[in-house]
């Protein structure tokens, strides 16, 4: 079945849907779409059966978004402790993913039409060579679509995600582009795999269940979070609303306390600039104290070589992540 | 018809504040309720959970609503908190507890601190968002203090849990001595402590004591756990 259903909605939709569009709408909205085991369970199904169910629950969920007007959604389909399930079951779920990658493929003219950004996050290396490659290829294809953006969590754990924007950042000092005083709230969140989106302003858990299970930590710590009950398979444009819902009644405090974690980096930045600025004029000094309008030119000095200094080192690792799919891509060419 | 539209969302908004609103004015009044009956079906409808009932104390308990025992002393409290802790199948290891709270009251805190620690939880972490309960620590730990002495009697910090086995001919005494480990976070211990580590890992790095392929996700848990790097040397 398609990543994309055509469609529009029906009146009743419509008319809920423009109500709630005089609200503030999320422009991120992440799911966690847990319950299809408990689904196949349910239903008397296989357990293969759930997850395809779930599959086409995605592309509807998409749909609505798109009537919505929410232009992002990131979903949470393979986590790296999944490897832990039975052979069985990892190799099902790779299969399922390969084919649906590959049907994505098939759909290049429908995704350019739609404008849809498809972009895969986790550590890909754990995936076999060919799903790698398949998913490479989808990636490179949309790559410039800017309408929608679906962006699927894959070999995915929330710390593994943190571990790697750490070891980015640790190769940015070995290579020299920048240094260990450049690390920043701001510089790791630059470097996770998620850099190409803000952060999201809901999060969703289907199936009752209510932990995090290690998803977009970092990313969702000013979000809504909404626990629902309804399983995966059975998720309805009803439920997506009631989560909005929710989402509007707090957005007002959201809001405020992103303000607040916002102005704390800002005076965080400025302090650790500062500190950088006082030992190196202590080191060029002789003993004297700097008067306080040197001080203030090596700090501003100071700000723009280090913002130069990100620049560069941003360009070089986004250089690096397409290099690393491009690469993917053209392997697929010569074999 | 963009107006009307709005002024239905506006209307919509407010009916569901009004009954959130009503559904807490309810459970407080439901407190003071007697008669399980209604108690438990007020509970199926208001409560977004399931909440499970303690097996043990299902038939012939002694006493239903805290208001019975309050002349009975800590003692009978304490062995009855500690035997619901055992009856529970699962027991949360660390309790976090997110205070999102405008006013703080140090005592219901405390309260809640004492109950996790009597029911057997061993470690309790207590945040808000403005690093209140962090900057006033001690009166924190004051108020605790106290209630431990209100609610369990007893001495200061350590607690003697007796296990007994069920359904074994010999009933085993296991006497437990543990110490509750409570910590009090603020916003500098969640993604600032990850960008103080992630800077000390850089300046090793900088320095050549580390390369960028020796950071893993055990190296950088080691370290935000308090460890210092030195006494964690990279296989080489």
């Amino acid at each position: 079945m398609s990543w994309i259903r055509e469609g529009e909605l029906n009146l009743l939709e419509k008319i809920s849907a423009n109500i709630l569009m005089a609200g503030p709408m999320p422009k991120h909205v992440a799911f966690i779409m847990d319950g299809n085991r408990r689904f196949a369970r349910k239903k008397k199904l296989e357990r293969h059966d759930g997850h395809m169910q779930g599959f086409n629950k995605l592309a509807e969920t998409l749909r609505w978004c798109k009537h919505l007007n929410i232009p992002e959604v990131t979903v949470y389909a393979f986590s790296i402790e999944n490897f832990k399930r039975s052979k069985e079951e990892v190799d099902g779920l790779l299969d399922l993913a390969r084919q649906k990658f590959e049907r994505l493929l098939e759909e290049q003219e429908n995704l350019e039409k739609h404008g849809v950004c498809i972009r895969v996050l986790g550590d890909l290396n754990m995936l076999p060579l060919d799903l790698q490659e398949v998913i490479a290829k989808a990636v490179v294809m949309t790559k410039n679509h800017n309408k929608c953006f679906l962006n699927v969590c894959f070999a995915y754990t929330s710390r593994y995600e943190i571990t790697n924007a750490v070891r980015e950042m640790a190769w940015g000092v070995e290579q020299g582009l920048i240094k260990a005083s450049d690390v920043s709230e701001a510089l790791l969140s630059e470097c996770l795999y998620s850099s190409n989106s803000p952060n999201p302003d809901l999060l969703i858990r289907t199936s009752g269940e209510v932990r995090l299970s290690d998803f977009l930590l970092w990313q969702t710590s000013h979000s809504c979070l909404v626990f629902q009950s309804v399983l995966w398979p059975e998720y309805s444009f009803w439920n997506l609303c009631e989560a909005i819902v929710q989402y509007q009644l707090n957005h007002k405090s959201i809001q405020k306390a992103r303000e607040l974690h916002r102005e704390e980096q800002a005076l965080q930045q400025l302090e650790a600039d500062c500190a950088c600025i006082a030992e190196h004029l202590q080191h060029q000094g002789n003993g004297k104290p700097a008067d306080a309008q040197r001080r203030q030119e090596a700090l501003q000095h100071y700000t723009v070589a280090r913002e130069e200094r990100v620049q560069d080192f941003l360009q070089a690792l986004k250089h690096k992540r397409d290099t690393f799919f491009t690469n993917l891509c053209s392997e697929t060419v010569l074999t | 018809m963009a107006l009307l539209y709005g002024l239905i969302w506006r209307l919509l908004l407010a009916l569901v504040r009004i009954k959130r609103a009503t559904v807490s004015w309810l459970r407080v009044r439901l407190r003071t309720w007697k008669g399980s009956f209604w108690q438990r079906t007020m509970a199926a409808l208001l409560l977004p959970v399931p909440v499970s009932e303690f097996k043990q104390n299902k038939a012939g308990a002694n006493q239903s609503s805290d208001g019975d025992d309050d002349g009975k002393g800590a003692g009978s409290r304490r062995s009855r908190w500690i035997s619901d802790g055992i009856s529970l199948e699962k027991l949360p290891v660390h309790i976090g507890l997110v205070v999102a709270e405008e006013e703080l009251s140090y005592t219901d805190i405390a309260n809640i601190v004492v109950w996790c620690m009597a029911v057997g939880v061993s470690y309790v972490s207590v945040y808000d968002h403005h690093g209140i309960f962090q900057k006033n620590n001690s009166s924190l730990q004051e108020e605790i203090v106290r209630q431990q002495h209100n609610l369990l009697g007893g001495d200061d910090s350590t607690f003697n849990m007796e296990l007994l086995k069920n359904g074994s001919d010999k009933p085993q005494h296991f006497v437990v001595s543990c110490r509750p480990i409570v910590k009090v976070l603020s916003p500098e211990d969640g993604k600032h402590s990850i960008v103080q580590a992630a800077r000390k890992l850089c300046h090793s790095v900088e320095k050549k004591e580390w390369s960028s392929k020796d950071i893993s996700v055990s190296v950088l848990d080691i370290l935000l756990r308090g460890l210092t790097l030195r006494s964690y040397a990279p296989v080489l």
